[in-house]
């Protein structure tokens, strides 16, 4: 049976109509339409669905929309700026962090919550952040570079 | 059942889901962060007609200090410990434990509670709260008891706990200086895996420094449970530490392991790395001591 959950997504107040234990990333894909967030692994290895729920990073795939109602949402659409890319997206783009691009939706929000705490970290410290995402096209160097770079902008 | 079919009950309060679960508790299985109740509704391991969904009571989501005793709410998650600087003062080896488990997005979502209740024989902060002597604080609608970590645990995958029950809280005696504990685990890579074998100890210097006065050493993933080895404790206690010393040590906890082959490593292998990781464990304790012993 259906039931209704209202949260924030990038800012908007949505309501959806969804049975209780689908998934959050079931949810944004399928009623919300919002398609950044993948579905890879399903079981919290991969990082792909990856959105930031009440400020911090979590797995899509692994949240009950039960759960994530009344919460704040943010996806990757939800970094643009007048539907422009942010940032962060651009560093990605311009240091070609970005091969399939599958993977990247996640990287970019992991990013995001990353220099949102941390303005300028290590390398250490953007592998550490960015350890529960995987890219299997780039080797992570364009990535980590991307992520200095974007912090250089912060 | 598959994972949509599953209805949820959302709890507010603590008292609303200890109700619930008085109520129809054979139809019911608490879900906290879900970061393995989810998978394994997903993967049909785990059979259930409904959730109830503990995710968000605010009363278990605590990390406090009461005189000497160390309080966690059970719905503390892994990034709650590690930011904790309480923690990080008095607990080094839960925050080190906790640092280790799966990716940041697990650690912003898991729970300690849930990591009991899973009872992995990997759970990476069991180790730590066996050696910390902790007890686990459980409830029903009408009582409370407190159980020691060692006794929650029964076997593979059982634990003490009764279908009307909710782990509520983890306790302990706070680790001071000259106490120093810390946690090891190995895997196969750098970040974001299962332990292979895990080891934490707690010590308790003695005031000349060249032994532990007492000494507390748990193995994570080389049995169907967490274990202690106290045969090796008896060992080191009291003894002055030698680099032979330390080895025969592990020797002895190596024996006192029960692991079994899976597809990560085979028995041997991690019987053979037991000495490895009370050696590092050890020499890591005794740099620490003489780091702070320098004026």
């Amino acid at each position: 049976m259906e039931k209704l959950f209202s949260f924030k997504l990038n800012g908007r107040q949505v309501s959806v109509s969804a049975p209780p234990a689908y998934t959050l990333l079931e949810v944004l894909r399928e009623k919300l339409d919002v398609t950044s967030p993948k579905e890879d692994c399903g079981k919290g290895e991969c990082g792909a669905c990856t959105v930031l729920m009440n400020g911090r990073t979590v797995l899509s795939c692994l949240v009950l929309i039960s759960q994530a109602d009344g919460a704040e949402i943010v996806t990757s659409e939800g970094f643009m700026r007048d539907g422009s890319p942010d940032h962060v997206q651009k560093a990605f783009i311009e240091n070609g962090a970005v091969q399939c691009g599958h993977c990247i939706p996640g990287f970019i929000v992991s990013t995001e919550a990353l220099l949102s705490r941390n303005p300028k970290p290590s390398v250490e410290e953007i592998k550490t952040a960015l350890a529960g995402n995987l890219c299997r096209c780039t080797g992570y160097a364009s990535i980590i570079r991307a992520v200095q770079k974007a912090s250089e902008n912060n | 059942m598959k994972l949509n079919e599953i209805e949820v009950v959302s709890a507010k309060t603590l008292n609303d889901a200890l109700s619930v679960l008085h109520d129809q508790s054979d139809e019911i299985k608490p879900i906290a962060g879900g970061t393995d109740a989810i998978i394994q509704a997903k993967e049909a391991s785990l059979q259930t007609k409904r959730f109830l969904d503990i995710s968000s009571l605010p009363e278990l989501r605590y990390i406090r200090r009461e005189g000497s005793v160390i309080r966690i709410g059970a719905l503390s998650t892994y990034s709650d410990i590690i930011e904790s600087s309480m923690l990080n003062s008095s607990c080094r080896m839960l925050v080190e434990a906790s640092r280790t488990i799966g990716s940041l997005q697990i650690q912003n979502r898991a729970t300690i509670g849930g990591n009991l209740g899973n009872a992995s024989p990997a759970g990476d902060t069991i180790p730590p709260l066996y050696a910390l002597d902790a007890n686990v604080k459980v409830q029903n609608h009408e009582h409370s008891r407190l159980v020691p970590v060692e006794k929650f645990f029964l076997g593979y995958r059982k634990i003490d706990l009764m279908p009307d029950e909710l782990i509520t809280e983890i306790s302990f005696e706070a680790v001071e200086d000259p106490y120093d504990g810390t946690f090891l685990k190995l895997g196969l890579r750098e970040r974001h895996f299962i332990s292979l074998v895990s080891l934490a100890i707690s010590v308790k210097w003695a005031p000349d420094g060249d032994r532990f006065s007492n000494v507390r050493v748990a193995l994570g993933a080389v049995a169907p449970v967490a274990l202690r080895a106290r045969k090796c404790e008896e060992y080191l206690k009291n003894r002055t530490l030698a680099e032979e010393m330390i080895w025969n040590a592990g020797k002895i906890a190596s024996g006192e392991s029960s692991p079994i082959s899976d597809l990560r490593a085979p028995a041997n292998y991690r019987r053979a790395v037991i000495p490895s990781l009370l050696y590092q464990a050890a020499q890591s304790l005794i740099a620490d001591r003489q780091r702070r012993q320098k004026p």
